[in-house]
């Protein structure tokens, strides 16, 4: 390691541990926090009160499985079809702005302020969104989906604008020297090259906007945080820990479609991944257990 | 007289003004000529064929262009310039929207009028039944007919072509080239390749460019 690299290293290790220390400050507030957590959890946290799964008692369920009208369901489901549509309406309107705010596609007059309107989306937080427009529509999921649709676009438009930044010369070059106009490089070059991504992008808003249900709801966007909410101001903290779990469960399934649907994009699904034997075992017992698709063993490929 | 399709006045190339890497070029471009560039790598012939597309400013001089800047030039870069993403003929549809109005929606469809020239050029260079896949899937070899599909079909005035010769075989050079051939006679227009096979290059241009101590020098004219 170079000397200077070092000292940098070293000096930034040291600042971080100083501000780290004059922010906490008084250390004694800690002593009896970690059993004041311990009681909180056994009092009132766990176990789960797992009836937020049943049907409620009103109104009266009509449905073929009850469990269509549980709080959870409903809650949960409202908040899918929340960030579905508003990733779909952010996606939409984020376009435009990133291929303004790109600056291999736009002049800098143009980029600066397309880059600015969406750093000020992204500079509000999702909650204070969501407030402004619980204001302007009341309480519902109208306003969830304005609200979720603007930070949506915020940040897709700033990870769009980056992917078509990163798209390599060649085509740009190519389309320039051609004559082709900006909105046919746009549309015909820069967003074809940088789709992968895109759609990647696309699939990681739609997670974050189905975890973030839980927060923009809380002030009555809609969805289950406002089930969460409304357990939270009653103190039924069994209730609320129940519906997080299923929240979890959720994004997990959402997490494992999503990888599915991106590396069939990716020209990375076409590698083929090393397996964990590869790795860990010698190469003769790694390749006994895993042959290589073409009928040959892992050996062979050297030959 | 032929009118000059390019006239590069008094033109110094390169990135910084403190070194140039080529200087005082004043040369004409016109119909029918097929010129190689060659020269040691790193000599500025790239840079070279970047100015006279427009992509790079003189650091001195002036490019006076004598075709149309909406699809009057064709240029096939080092890399191709492909969309990868994208099908073989819409690569290649590409080249033939720059004939259609500046306001036709990119959107839309290639009307089917235009539409023979991409169907045509992909036949002539034997890639007509890739039509559907995506360039990235394809080979270099083929990736390079596809560019030179694209420009056939453009049918600019002017082709630059940066090396696309490179990776082909003997077959596919002659399929190429004298497929280009064909639409420069055609189009009654010329090319400007930067090549550095030097047999090759003799081949088949009709003028020879040497980049040498940086100066342009014309070596052969027929």
């Amino acid at each position: 390691m170079k000397r200077a690299t070092a000292v940098g290293g070293g000096g930034l290790a040291l600042l971080t541990a100083y501000l780290f220390f004059d922010l906490v400050g008084d250390w004694g507030r800690m002593a009896g926090g970690v059993d004041n957590l311990l009681v909180f959890v056994r009092e009132s946290l766990w176990p789960p009160n797992w009836s937020v799964l049943q049907a409620q008692s009103y109104p009266v369920c009509e449905a073929r499985f009850e469990f269509t009208c549980s709080v959870a369901w409903l809650g949960m489901v409202e908040t899918l079809k929340i960030a579905f549509v508003a990733t779909m309406l952010g996606f939409v309107l984020a376009l435009p702005i990133s291929v303004l705010a790109a600056g291999n596609l736009s002049s800098m007059p143009v980029a600066v302020p397309a880059r600015v309107a969406l750093a000020g989306m992204r500079s509000l937080p999702s909650i204070i969104w969501a407030v402004l427009f619980v204001i302007v529509f009341s309480i519902g999921t109208l306003a969830g989906i304005f609200a979720m649709t603007f930070y949506t676009v915020g940040y897709l438009g700033k990870l769009q604008f980056e992917s078509m930044e990163g798209i390599k010369n060649a085509p740009l070059e190519s389309a320039k020297a051609m004559g082709m106009t900006r909105l046919e490089t746009a549309w015909l070059v820069a967003i074809p090259e940088s789709a992968n991504q895109l759609l990647s992008h696309v699939l990681f808003m739609f997670e974050y906007n189905v975890r973030h249900g839980t927060v923009i709801g809380l002030v009555g966007a809609g969805g289950v945080g406002l089930y969460i909410n409304t357990y939270l101001k009653l103190g039924q903290y069994d209730k609320v820990v129940a519906l997080l779990i299923v929240v979890f469960l959720v994004v997990l399934v959402i997490d494992f479609i999503s990888m599915a649907l991106r590396s069939a994009v990716n020209e990375a699904g076409d590698v083929e991944r090393p397996s964990w034997s590869s790795i860990f075992l010698p190469a003769s017992i790694a390749s006994a257990q895993h042959p290589t698709p073409m009928g040959g063993t892992v050996s062979d490929e050297g030959e | 007289m032929t009118e000059p399709l390019v006239h590069l006045h008094d033109v110094a190339v390169g990135y910084d003004p403190e070194h140039p890497l080529i200087v005082e070029v004043d040369v004409e471009i016109v119909a029918g000529d097929v010129i190689a560039v060659l020269g040691p790598s790193g000599i500025g012939k790239t840079t070279l064929l970047r100015t006279i597309a427009g992509l790079v400013r003189p650091l001195d001089g002036h490019v006076e262009l004598g075709v149309a800047p909406r699809g009057g030039v064709g240029y096939i870069p080092q890399r191709l310039g492909l969309v990868g993403n994208l099908s073989v003929q819409a690569n290649v549809e590409m080249g033939v929207r720059v004939g259609l109005s500046r306001f036709y929606p990119p959107f839309f469809a290639v009307p089917k009028a235009q539409q023979r020239y991409a169907e045509r050029a992909m036949e002539d260079l034997g890639i007509a039944h890739l039509a559907d896949h995506p360039v990235r899937i394809l080979s270099g070899g083929q990736q390079r007919r596809v560019a030179t599909a694209k420009t056939v079909a453009q049918r600019p005035k002017l082709v630059l072509a940066d090396e696309f010769l490179g990776e082909l075989d003997d077959d596919n050079v002659d399929i190429v080239m004298r497929t280009v051939r064909t639409a420069i006679e055609a189009q009654n227009s010329a090319m400007v390749m930067v090549e550095h096979h030097e047999a090759l290059a003799k081949q088949v241009a009709n003028r020879i460019w040497r980049i040498q101590d940086g100066r342009l020098v014309e070596e052969l004219s027929r």
